[in-house]
């Protein structure tokens, strides 16, 4: 039987609804020690004194560190990605001589217990000086307070995309539609598990750190030489990981606080547990980008042919890892349109706001936004219906290859539209809201499409600085026979609820003609134990196709031992076995025949009894690790050109909403998501990635949003104020898929976890239907009741749209 | 989050509890379901040194009817009075009671936390307005009623004197021909109402002889509006006087603008909402079944 969109048990489900995952603050140990950060009221302030005597002077408090202290202990500041003058941002896990983000932390107290090293941090005293603050990437820009001194400049990216022609395709155009600002707001995915780390100093030198970071590969890098150790010296170990989103990728800098804590305590195990106040204002928040004089050219049939516009993030303090989302969004420059003219000048800016990270649909969920905005705004302003407008602009044929090099592997978006408009039953909607129109109702209807690039190739990084050493991809597993027979697989990825050990398994089974039960996963990322490589871990999207593609290459790798293995004991040739469970067990066995030897007996011989084995299986070990590359190559950074990413899964949403025109509560009437990732492993886990995706689409459109006043204080920095989406706030959901296989991996699958962020866009595309008749152009991707009530009150106002018709 | 070092009182009686309270002083505050004292103390804006844990206190959590009288205990929580058989014959205590925040929430907190909390934020005090609740308040000094309308001096500050609890609240079990409503905007189930409105409605030949209107998250403490009040008294409620009432009773509101909303959509929320309970109420006073009437986002 085949294992490939099934979808038995998962193989978690055990463990973590029966209470024994094992998540950071899980640990204990004798001797156990907590850290906890002071931490910036303020979102810039020249920090003159802090005074830690009195903290330290606390029965239970062992010691604290300042970020003076900080700097003499760690040899360089964490390595910023990005390229001059980025690069000399100087980046200390405490802050030294500055705060420059509300919530930074500025001194860490280390005591017996989470209570008293909370009461000693009550007794430290810090005197700032409060600087003014900058709190967007427009004012930022001005250059008029200086964030980071060293950089010289709050401008930390520039660069220019340009591709095709695109003064000529304007020249040309039948219309020209030009948009002043377009912005998208500041969210994050917060997911259920905060930041936490169990950091060790062992005496000999080496670290051990237990951690719920989820791109191991990557962050051990920056950790280690920023603590002055080798990679090899760093034990890190993930085990079970509440959610990261993407928001886990960036949360070293505040987890080497416990290892340098760890270390001055003379190696005690020191704990660090993030609260929910601590994540919302320094975690990490999704990326925010305004887009600026945008133009778009179409010919007479409203068919796109340019786009030409100015894009700035705003990366927060420090830019990290952030930079990369500068070049990110590229890998789906077009969107899901044959548009093939851009001129995108794309700039970053440092704020004083919480550094942003990457966030489920990270980059390229803006620029995908930014996409169906203007189709959006284009339909209405030529008057051509949304559904049409898209499908004129579609791209249909594939493999594609966008002005920019990427290639989109396969799709089906017209066969998507049409899915979802029978989900949603649009002929239906349609007529309602032209009796809805007729009595003066709001309703809105609006289709998003969006693209999930997965597998991306880190070559890209060098577009964005020339000098980093990072190409390509690649995620390992290893599986083997042990001496009892048992098919064990250790991945390299690190999940944070993404089922890898289900779908690993899955793929296994289906290898070895076996079934999942027989096949133990250890996941969790851990340098000691399983296997990893530099690009280990769990975010981009591209576990179905990168992870999955190691399992099933070490699964290859093992069966052609096994085979000669199963041929020296049968005496049989190769060609005549077959794999598959027998009376004793998984086995294989000679066609045709009841000769069978079991996984036992292989095990035993090799790790126990192989002086029967003949010399010439020497080489046998049943114990494989495979490392998959994908087929990439390095971009070229001159041009901007190059294939980023390896898989496009696509969404494409509808959304009927209806909006009270008392005060702008904008309520969804009905919602329908249509996926398209190829090939699909386990279709229950596929089901629950586009309704979380979706979850925190509509939340981010509706609800969530971090806002700053003018002078940097965080407002929203708990959840009843933050107001995540729950269950409660969810319309039901139609959902319905198409598969259109990959013919880019193995198993036609496409990475597609983060989804895309297609609610925002659907939901912007709703409220812009709902309300055009009042003369309304949706420029924000945010739309509280509260921000559509300002909508409709300033609907007199200038659009900021303006359209030139030639022909 | 932890809270600042404190010492854990546990009183057994009310005449202990206050005992206790008055010998601590200001550094000690009573402790009933804590689902805002303990929350204020997690994030430190709040540090006693003391706290008087008043829930091992019998009988403080009875809701009864007594004659025509609804009795609710200080320490019954938002749970109990939504199960309880007063909130099944008074529509407008289940909208209210089984809107506040979460389960969770809704399990420890209790009534005379929520009054004593003076937060214009809170649920119960709006509607108990539009009942005329009486609050029965024990101190050093003996025990005496409280109007629920005077409870509240300003923000977060109540008239009761150190040591002086909230036991009891009582009002008149609503006569047939009245009937209120409470509703509430909210952006998710565990956020504080954006704004919330209270109203009920005395009906008699479809003429309104009573009515109390109330608005919560409107200003620093519960708004009412005599004038309001006095516009749908005595007439019949039609949707010009109902707009009328709603206008005058808004106008009154002083709305915050914060993360909720700025204070002009505040104000739409209110008078939306307005029109809508008055409307509930209304229709439950002809004899009309409404289940609770509730949006989030």
């Amino acid at each position: 039987m085949s294992w490939i969109g099934k979808s038995p048990e998962r193989k978690e489900d055990q463990r973590l609804i029966r209470g024994r995952g094992l998540f950071v603050d899980d640990k204990q140990s004798y001797g156990l020690l907590h850290l906890h950060l002071v931490r910036s009221p303020y979102a810039h302030a020249q920090i003159l004194s802090i005074d830690v005597a009195a903290a330290e002077a606390l029965p239970g408090v062992i010691c604290t560190l300042t970020g003076a202290e900080v700097k003499d202990l760690m040899p360089e500041s964490f390595m910023e990605l990005g390229p001059e003058p980025a690069a000399s941002i100087r980046d200390y896990p405490l802050a030294v001589g500055k705060a420059i983000f509300q919530g930074e932390p500025v001194a860490a107290v280390v005591a017996e217990t989470p209570a008293l090293a909370a009461d000693g941090g009550a007794l430290i005293e810090v005197d700032y000086d409060m600087l003014d603050a900058v709190v967007t990437a427009e004012q930022a820009l001005e250059d008029k307070d200086i964030l980071h001194e060293s950089a010289g400049t709050n401008q930390t990216w520039q660069g220019v995309y340009e591709y095709g022609e695109v003064d000529k395709a304007f020249a040309e155009a039948a219309t020209v539609v030009a948009i002043d600002r377009l912005h998208f707001h500041r969210f994050a995915s917060t997911p259920v598990e905060n930041n936490a780390v169990v950091a060790e100093w062992l005496p000999h030198g080496d670290l051990n750190f237990f951690c719920n970071n989820s791109f191991v590969g990557f962050a051990q890098q920056l950790l280690a030489p920023a603590l002055g150790i080798s990679v090899d010296q760093m034990h890190i170990k993930t085990h079970d990981i509440g959610g990261s989103f993407g928001n886990k990728i960036s949360n070293y800098t505040q987890m080497a606080i416990a290892a340098l804590a760890s270390r001055k305590t003379g190696g005690r195990s020191v704990k660090w547990v993030e609260t929910r106040t601590e994540h919302l204002l320094s975690s990490g928040h999704g990326n925010e980008r305004t887009f600026l004089d945008t133009e778009v050219a179409l010919d007479k049939n409203g068919v796109i042919t340019a786009v030409r516009s100015r894009h700035i993030d705003d990366c927060g303090a420090y830019p990290r890892y952030e930079p990369l989302g500068c070049v990110i969004w590229s890998q789906v420059l077009p969107a899901t349109y044959g548009v093939r003219n851009f001129r995108i000048d794309f700039s970053q800016a440092v704020t004083n706001k919480c550094p942003a990270v990457p966030n489920r649909g990270y980059s390229r969920m803006q620029h995908l936004w930014f996409m169906e905005r203007i189709i959006d705004i284009c339909a209405h302003e030529l008057d051509i219906p949304a559904d049409e407008m898209r499908l004129k602009n579609y791209i249909t044929e594939f493999p594609y290859t966008t002005p920019n090099g990427c290639v989109y592997d396969s799709g089906n978006y017209p066969a998507m539209l049409e899915k979802a408009k029978e989900l949603i039953g649009w002929d239906d909607w349609k007529k309602k809201q032209a009796d809805a129109r007729g009595e003066g109702r709001l309703l809105g209807i609006g289709i998003g499409t969006t693209l999930d690039s997965g597998t991306n190739n880190f070559g890209q990084a060098r577009i964005m600085n020339p000098h980093l050493p990072f190409s390509g991809n690649s995620e390992v597993a290893t599986i083997r026979i042990d001496l009892q027979g048992s098919v064990i697989v250790t991945l390299g990825s690190g999940p944070s609820g993404q089922s890898h050990e289900t779908t690993a398994s899955q793929v296994v089974a289906e290898e070895l003609g076996i079934s999942p039960d027989l096949v133990r996963v250890r996941s969790g990322f851990d340098t000691g134990w399983n296997t990893f490589v530099g690009h280990s871990g769990s975010y981009a999207s591209q576990f179905a196709v990168t992870g999955l593609s190691a399992v099933h290459g070490a699964c290859e790798k093992l069966k052609a031992e096994m085979r000669r293995l199963a041929a020296f004991i049968l005496e049989a040739s190769e060609e005549d076995l077959e794999f598959g469970i027998g009376d004793e067990g998984p086995q294989l066995s000679v066609k045709g025949t009841d000769q069978a030897v079991n996984y036992w007996y292989m095990g035993n011989l090799v790790n126990n009894d192989n002086a029967v084995l003949a010399g010439e299986l020497g080489d046998v070990t049943l114990n494989i690790r495979h490392v998959y590359r994908p087929p990439f190559t390095v971009p070229d950074t001159e041009r901007k050109y190059g294939n980023l990413t390896l898989t496009y899964a696509a969404q494409l949403h509808i959304a009927v909403i209806e909006i009270d025109r008392a005060f702008g509560h904008p309520k969804i009437l009905a919602y329908a998501a249509v996926d398209d990732c190829g090939t699909v492993i386990n279709p229950k886990i596929v089901g629950g990635q586009v309704h979380g995706a979706t979850a925190h689409g509509i939340g981010a459109a509706i609800m969530e949003i971090f806002q700053y006043d003018e002078t940097g204080n965080l407002l929203t920095s708990s959840f009843s104020d933050y107001c995540p989406i729950t269950s409660m706030n969810m319309p039901d959901v139609q959902y319905g898929s198409i598969q259109t296989p990959s013919p880019f991996s193995y198993n036609g699958a496409k990475g597609m976890g983060e989804g895309g962020g297609a609610p925002l866009h659907t939901v912007s595309a709703a409220i812009q239907d709902a309300l055009y008749g009042e003369g309304v152009i949706v420029r924000e991707s945010h739309h509280s009741a509260n921000s559509v009530f300002a909508l409709l009150r300033d609907s007199d106002e200038s659009t900021g749209v303006q359209v030139e018709t030639r022909q | 989050m932890y809270p600042a070092p404190f010492h854990y009182h546990r009183v057994d009686s009310l005449q202990d509890a206050i005992s206790r309270l008055a010998e601590l002083g200001d550094s000690a505050r009573a402790l009933a379901g804590g689902q805002t004292l303990l929350v204020w103390m997690k994030l430190r804006f709040d540090e006693p040194r003391h706290l008087v844990d008043l829930s091992r206190i019998p009988g403080l959590s009875d809701i009864r009817l007594e004659g025509d009288e609804v009795c609710i205990g200080a320490l019954a929580t938002h749970a109990e009075i939504t199960k309880s058989a007063v909130a099944a014959a008074i529509p407008s205590v289940y909208d209210c009671g089984s809107g506040i925040a979460d389960g969770q929430i809704r399990s420890r907190g209790t009534i005379g936390g929520a009054l004593g909390s003076a937060d214009p934020s809170c649920d119960w005090p709006v509607l108990l307005h539009t009942l005329d609740a009486v609050l029965t308040c024990t101190g050093p000094e003996g025990t005496r009623s409280i109007p629920v309308s005077e409870l509240v001096e300003d923000i977060y500050t109540t008239i009761l004197q150190p040591a002086e609890l909230i036991t009891g609240i009582r009002f008149r079990m609503p006569p047939e021909n009245s009937a209120g409503a409470y509703c509430g905007f909210k952006r998710c189930a565990p956020a504080y109402p954006t704004a919330s409105v209270a109203v009920q409605l005395t009906l008699e030949d479809d003429i309104c002889s009573e009515v109390r209107i109330a608005l919560g998250s409107a200003g620093l403490t519960t708004v009412t509006s005599k004038e309001a009040e006095n516009i749908l008294r005595g007439s019949r409620l039609t949707e010009a006087n109902i707009d009328k009432a709603a206008q005058a009773i808004v106008a009154a509101a002083e709305p915050v603008p914060d993360q909720r909303g700025a204070e002009d959509f505040k104000r739409a929320v209110l008078h939306s909402l307005v029109k809508r309970a008055v409307d509930i109420a209304m229709r439950r006073c002809q004899g009309e079944t409404i289940g609770v009437h509730r949006e989030y986002v």
